[in-house]
């Protein structure tokens, strides 16, 4: 495969620390196209290991707007099917560049290990020193040790290591789209996590026109509703719960963005700073970055005030856990004060309720937000599956795919003919978005 | 012409970086381009955007925005300074020649999502 991808897939054995590469096959993308469907294959094809794959979309880290997200895809410990969660913030993107395009992790290690992924190479490395840590600290201690502060992870925390329920893969130090439990999985297969740097080029078949293209969609999206829109706030707004919004605002701080996604949807708050400072803090912790919805609403569920909700938030993250998942199970226990609920973390257990078909992460919202609503019809679930499938299958953030209608999955598959020289045709996205949901 | 950044509308989404990489390597990296989003202080939350021009880097902080001259910036970067610690590479980049090869103008401020770039 030339064009929009390093065409490497990695197979990694865990239980013998054996690492095997081959080409990604172009028949395969021209039937699957990319992301989560070519995974599900993959999955299959390796069921014998319990794989956990990690995939690019087919446009992820390009210049098409949103193509911000990389996804896992398992045997979900909570679904007990092949699932799959998005990675976004800046970690999406650096999987795509450091070299692989799809990551198979079968079978389980005897001791912690981590997978090292930089540049085309990829080790599978002692973790001893970092099983026991917290999410916060083992992505610290990796930065520090490789010594480069931009190095991206997947990483589990304690839930993860002692098998909770509701642990999750963490992205660096925050909350992720895993829903499904994949935080058991890693812990499961002594697998802490992986760290990805890479500096790699991905070429465009037609590069002007590729351009071009994404450029007259980013166009449309700037002059679409979505402007001035911004935050968790306004997300929560959108999805019906307007009061929400107002609770939060007194302690945010700023709205941040994933990789080349128009909309913010990420907020960080400042608990231990004052929240309208816009230099430097000099306090190495002022905050959290709230990048799950659900989970922040699951609390203020309960009755907190915002900034008890996002301390749990923050508690959630560092050891590695269902945000969403621990509030509704704290709810359920009848806790009512954030030291109770902080403190019972590592002890809850059970299954949350996880919307939508499980085959994608109810992270995204299972409604049609902003202006997307109209596009949603009659039918906002069936019109949910179908979208979060496109998005998985090209690398699209999916919380801007449920908002954003300008993001036609005619542009998506007229650019990545453009890309890759490859004609993909109605009828071929179909069949992958049928395998994937199927 | 130069361009201008207001760092307080930027959300960090690395668009303008990649979208210069473009301009240097005619495919999609990070590695040459001239403008960055530093990002390394992710648990801060302190972000903003640096840009290479021919004498000096203007770093776009939130609180306002900062011009060194190169050399400065090198003795700063080595002393090994967190302060700078995005600067360094910067250094070995080329400068920002706004572009003008490209047919559709400075390809930063097209692909930012926010106008956080604009020129002057
Ligand atoms: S104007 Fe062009 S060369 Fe200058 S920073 Fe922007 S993209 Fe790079
Ligand atoms: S494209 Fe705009 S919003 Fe994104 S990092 Fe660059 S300046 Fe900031």
């Amino acid at each position: 495969m030339d064009y929009l991808s390093a065409d490497k897939v990695l197979i990694v054995d865990l239980g013998t620390s054996e690492v095997t590469e081959d080409d990604l096959s172009e028949d395969l993308v021209a039937e699957k196209i990319g992301g989560a469907a070519i995974a599900k294959q993959l999955c299959e094809e390796h069921a014998d290991g319990n794989p956990i794959v990690i995939s690019t979309g087919l446009l992820t880290g390009t210049l098409f707007p949103a193509t911000a997200a990389s996804f896992i895809t398992a045997v979900s410990p909570v679904t007990g099917k092949i699932s799959h969660c998005p990675v976004t913030l800046k970690v999406g993107l650096e999987i795509q560049y450091s070299g692989f395009d799809y990551i198979v992790l079968k079978g389980a290690s005897e001791t912690p290990v981590f997978l090292w992924v930089h540049d085309g190479i990829a080790d599978v490395t002692d973790a001893a020193d970092v099983w026991g840590k917290d999410v916060w600290d083992t992505t610290e201690s990796w930065r520090k040790t490789m010594g480069d502060d931009l190095i991206q992870t997947l990483v589990i925390g304690k839930a993860g290591e002692d098998g909770s329920d509701i642990a999750q893969v963490c992205c660096n130090y925050w909350a992720s789209g895993d829903r499904f439990g994949f935080g058991k999985l890693f812990g499961a297969k002594k697998l802490k996590g992986l760290a990805f740097r890479g500096m790699g080029l991905l070429e465009a078949a037609d590069a002007p026109e590729f351009v071009e293209l994404s450029l007259d969609v980013l166009e449309e999206i700037k002059e679409s509703g979505l402007a001035g829109t911004h935050g968790i706030g306004d997300l929560m707004a959108a999805a019906g719960h307007p009061e929400a919004k107002d609770w939060l605002a007194p302690i945010v701080h700023r709205h941040s963005a994933c990789y080349n996604t128009p909309y913010a949807t990420n907020t960080f708050v400042f608990l231990d700073a004052d929240p309208k400072q816009i230099e430097e803090t000099d306090n190495p912790e002022p905050g959290f970055l709230v990048t799950d919805m659900g989970a922040l609403l699951g609390f203020h569920k309960i009755g907190l005030s915002a900034a008890e909700a996002c301390q749990c938030l923050k508690a959630c993250a560092r050891y590695g856990i269902d945000g969403a998942a621990a509030a509704e199970l704290s709810l359920a226990a009848g806790k009512s004060t954030a030291s109770e609920i902080q403190e019972s973390l590592l002890g809850l257990s059970g299954k949350a309720t996880v919307a939508g078909a499980g085959t994608f992460s109810p992270w995204c919202p299972v409604q049609p937000l902003f202006d997307a609503a109209e596009e949603a019809g009659g039918d906002p679930s069936a019109w949910w599956e179908r979208r979060m499938a496109v998005s998985y299958i090209f690398g699209i953030h999916p919380i801007f795919a449920a908002m954003c209608p300008e993001i036609t999955e005619e542009d998506l598959l007229e650019v990545a003919g453009i890309g890759t020289e490859i004609e993909f045709a109605p009828e071929t996205l179909d069949k992958a978005i049928a395998g994937l949901t199927g | 012409m130069g361009i201008k950044i207001d760092a307080l509308k930027c959300t960090g989404c690395m668009a303008c970086e990649m979208a210069c990489g473009y301009h240097r390597d005619d495919g999609f990296a990070l590695l040459s381009s001239c403008i960055v989003a530093y990002r390394t202080r992710e648990k801060k939350d302190y972000f903003g955007v640096l840009l290479k021009r021919e004498e000096d880097l203007l770093i776009a902080r939130p609180e306002g925005t900062e011009i060194r001259r190169l050399g400065e910036t090198e003795e700063e970067a080595d002393s090994g300074k967190e302060q700078d610690a995005s600067a360094k590479p910067m250094l070995l980049r080329e400068a920002c020649d706004l572009c003008e090869e490209m047919e559709i103008g400075p390809m930063c401020v097209k692909f930012c999502p926010v106008n956080a770039i604009t020129e002057e």
